[in-house]
């Protein structure tokens, strides 16, 4: 009976302690979500490569489609 | 002396009663407290020992439709110092350490940290907030500063743990997306789908449950029984798109601060099917920054301006009253209705036909055409506008859509120039998601959708809930109209107000419009004219894809007003990048070309390396290229270097020689 109580006690301050990591790591997630949201912006991107001299086509890309042959 | 021996007895019945008072006082007390009070004081000591908890249920968040996080909720934290509770020592050993440690973290001096904390100790402060918002990991960073390091009671280290939603977009979209914030009072702000959505899907349920404490500042759950599970909030999958939502903010954003507008607005949509794909709104704050102030875009009703004259001409068209041939005397930029004068900007462009009236914005054009057919019968062409739902709002879940005002017979605001006037969109009101959601349906065929910014709502990945457009009026008119409409909105970018827009790689159809506002005191607004520019319409012309609707409040005048220079550039930004996003498809027949000169150059190849195994090959004419290729893959292993590049003219060991492993072999090549 004692013994399972206490055993029951070790487990709450684990789960407090694990609560804890979780925020720990959601905050973590949630910083590196913005900063990557952040730089992949387009407009973003954008101005990075500007400083190399690149800049967005005006047409857009092309694709080759072959038709298959039956 | 008897005397005395009674009056010892006397004195021991008197101290022996006063005990068997004091004990039958005990009694009595124990009794009262055991049976009288004894429920009261039992529950007190439970409560002392267990308490009910409330687990709160984790709010949904929200993704954009390819699935981007949009806002989540995270704790944040505030931290404060008790400059009371430290001993004398150790708030002089560690006052120091900790004010350096802070002016590091935040970068603010030491000096003021130091002067704020020491005056707090004077004042006997047990509270003084010192950073903000922190994350959870500067939490700990700052939670093991010097002081703070001995805890709540010996360093006077104090945190106040709060829930903050997130947006990881930051500033954009953040009116749209919105939030919710309920008071002490329990009043309630609602914005964005943050808001609208909060109550049904992201908000879940807080649960209960019952604890004791067990020491260290924990408490353990008493039992399972009574408890109430917390359900978690819904997660919610928007129809924003990150990617159009960008290029919309930051083009806004850059036309905003070219003219040095008020405020503007940008809605980006699925023509197919409503999905709302961008919004944006930008408002000047005091500093002249511009950020997202209000949902203009939904809540704003103003006057169209040019942008309905379309309205006005379909609804001409489909009643045959004119057809895009009809000539309209517009004179020259001056014409008065009922003591009234219209004016078009410039020297009026004479007699013209009515496709042409609309591709220059004619006001005059315009007010002839509705005044010369509906003067008589105002409702015939209210009736229209009411058929088309304009008088309506649409219905759409961010909360605080703005009212539309078209205005009938009867009303306040209706006169004998109420009819002209609202030809060429004065005397009435629209959203600019309601112009919009019309440019939509032209582009749809004529079917009037409902914009939506949802798609789905799910818990983890089983949908909840699935959105479905919904359809308002399935047919606005005939598709000879339609089509006729759609020529005009072509060529009104071709050729009309919006030409300067025009481009040949990509192609796209709409309607500019340059709106006078705050006119009331008409003095005033000569001195000092302000407009509202906007630009509504749709692309690619044919099989149009993404409707589009750009409105820009008072840009300054100095700099330009006309909707075409100042709106229209957002749109054709996010009509261009739409259009390079999206790949060109070429179709081809096959791959399969037969060279005949590579078909022999393989065939030489092959029957070399399978016939020379350990023996030198004569590899002179073969490209360099080959030949490298070919000696490494040898059976044994040889070093190979190349001069030059080309066809092999030379090699250093000659044909038909056995090669030794670890041999190098020299091409000399052209």
């Amino acid at each position: 009976m004692i013994a399972s109580a206490h055993s029951a006690d070790k487990k709450v301050y684990e789960i407090s302690r694990l609560t804890n990591e979780a925020k720990e790591l959601r905050s973590a997630f949630m910083d590196g979500r913005s900063k990557l949201m952040r730089l992949k912006m387009e407009s973003t991107i954008e101005k990075k490569v500007a400083e190399k001299g690149l800049e967005i086509s005006e047409v857009p890309p092309k694709k080759i489609r072959i038709k298959r042959q039956e | 002396m008897a005397t005395s021996e009674t009056n010892i007895l006397n004195r021991l019945y008197f101290v022996a009663g006063c005990m068997f008072v004091f004990a039958l006082a005990v009694v009595f007390k124990l009794c009262s407290i055991q049976f009288i009070h004894g429920d009261k004081y039992r529950a007190m000591a439970q409560k002392r020992t267990i308490k009910a908890f409330e687990i709160p249920a984790n709010r949904g968040n929200i993704y954009s439709a390819d699935g981007s996080l949009l806002a989540m909720s995270i704790p944040k934290y505030d931290i404060a110092i008790d400059a009371v509770t430290s001993s004398e020592k150790n708030f002089k050993k560690y006052i120091k350490p900790l004010c350096d440690s802070l002016a590091a973290f935040t970068g603010k001096s030491s000096n003021s940290f130091e002067q704020k904390i020491k005056k707090a100790r004077k004042t006997k402060n047990q509270y003084l907030l010192l950073l903000r918002n922190l994350s959870y990991s500067d939490f700990i960073r700052v939670r093991n500063f010097p002081l703070f390091k001995l805890g709540a009671v010996r360093g006077g280290f104090v945190y106040n743990q709060t829930t903050k939603r997130e947006h990881p977009m930051g500033g954009i979209a953040e009116r749209s997306i919105g939030y919710e914030r309920i008071d002490e009072n329990n009043y309630a702000t609602r914005v964005g789908i943050d808001g609208a959505f909060g109550k049904d899907y992201l908000r879940g349920e807080n649960g209960k449950r019952l604890k004791q404490k067990i020491g260290n500042g924990e408490w353990k759950p008493l039992r399972d029984a009574n408890e109430i599970e917390a359900k978690d909030g819904y997660d919610i999958y928007t129809t924003i798109d990150v990617n159009i939502q960008d290029i919309a903010h930051h083009s806004l954003l850059g036309q905003l601060e070219k003219y040095e507008a008020d405020h503007g607005c940008v809605v980006v949509m699925d023509v197919k099917t409503g999905e709302i794909k961008a919004i944006s709104n930008l408002g000047r704050g005091k500093s002249g920054k511009y950020y997202e102030r209000l949902n203009y875009a939904v809540g704003e009703s103003h006057e169209p301006g040019s942008t309905f004259k379309v309205m006005a001409m379909m609804a001409a068209l489909e009643d045959k009253v004119i057809d895009t041939s009809t000539v309209v005397d517009t004179k020259n930029g001056r014409k008065m209705f009922y003591g009234r004068p219209i004016n078009d900007s410039g020297e009026g462009h004479g007699k013209i036909s009515a496709a042409r009236a609309l591709e220059v914005s004619s006001n005059i054009g315009l007010a002839t055409i509705v005044d010369d057919n509906y003067s008589k019968t105002p409702e015939k062409f209210l009736k229209r506008l009411r058929d088309w739902k304009l008088d309506q709002k649409l219905g759409v879940a961010i909360i605080g859509e703005g009212q539309p005002v078209i205005p009938k017979p009867g009303d306040k605001i209706w006169s004998r120039n109420a009819l002209p006037s609202m030809a060429y969109g004065y005397n009435m009101q629209l959203t600019p998601l309601q112009t919009l959601a019309f440019y939509n349906a032209i582009a749809n065929n004529g079917q009037l959708i409902k914009p939506r910014f949802l798609r789905a709502v799910k818990e983890f990945d089983r949908p909840i809930e699935i959105f479905e457009k919904e359809v308002l009026v399935d047919k606005l008119c005939s598709n000879q109209t339609l089509s006729k409409i759609k020529e005009i909105l072509k060529n009104i970018v071709v050729r009309g107000t919006g030409k300067k827009l025009y481009s040949e790689t990509f192609s796209m159809a709409g309607k500019t419009g340059t709106a006078r506002t705050d006119y009331a005191n008409y003095e005033e607004w000569r001195k000092d004219p302000k407009y509202v520019s906007s630009f509504a319409g749709y692309f690619p012309a044919e099989n149009p894809k993404y409707s589009c609707i750009v409105v820009i409040h008072k840009p300054s005048t100095e700099v330009g007003f006309y909707g075409a220079d100042v709106s229209g550039p957002v749109f054709k930004r996010i009509a261009q990048k739409i259009y390079t996003d999206t790949p060109l498809v070429e179709e081809i027949q096959t791959v399969e070309f037969k060279n005949p000169k590579v078909v022999q150059d393989f065939e030489k190849f092959n029957s070399v390396s399978n016939t020379y195994k350990t023996i030198m090959p004569d590899l002179v004419g073969m490209p360099a290229m080959d030949a490298v290729a070919f000696l490494e893959n040898m059976e044994v292993d040889v070093k190979v270097k190349l001069n030059g590049s080309g066809v092999v003219t030379a090699q250093s060991i000659s044909k038909n020689i056995k090669l030794k492993p670890n041999q190098t072999i020299v091409l000399d090549a052209s």
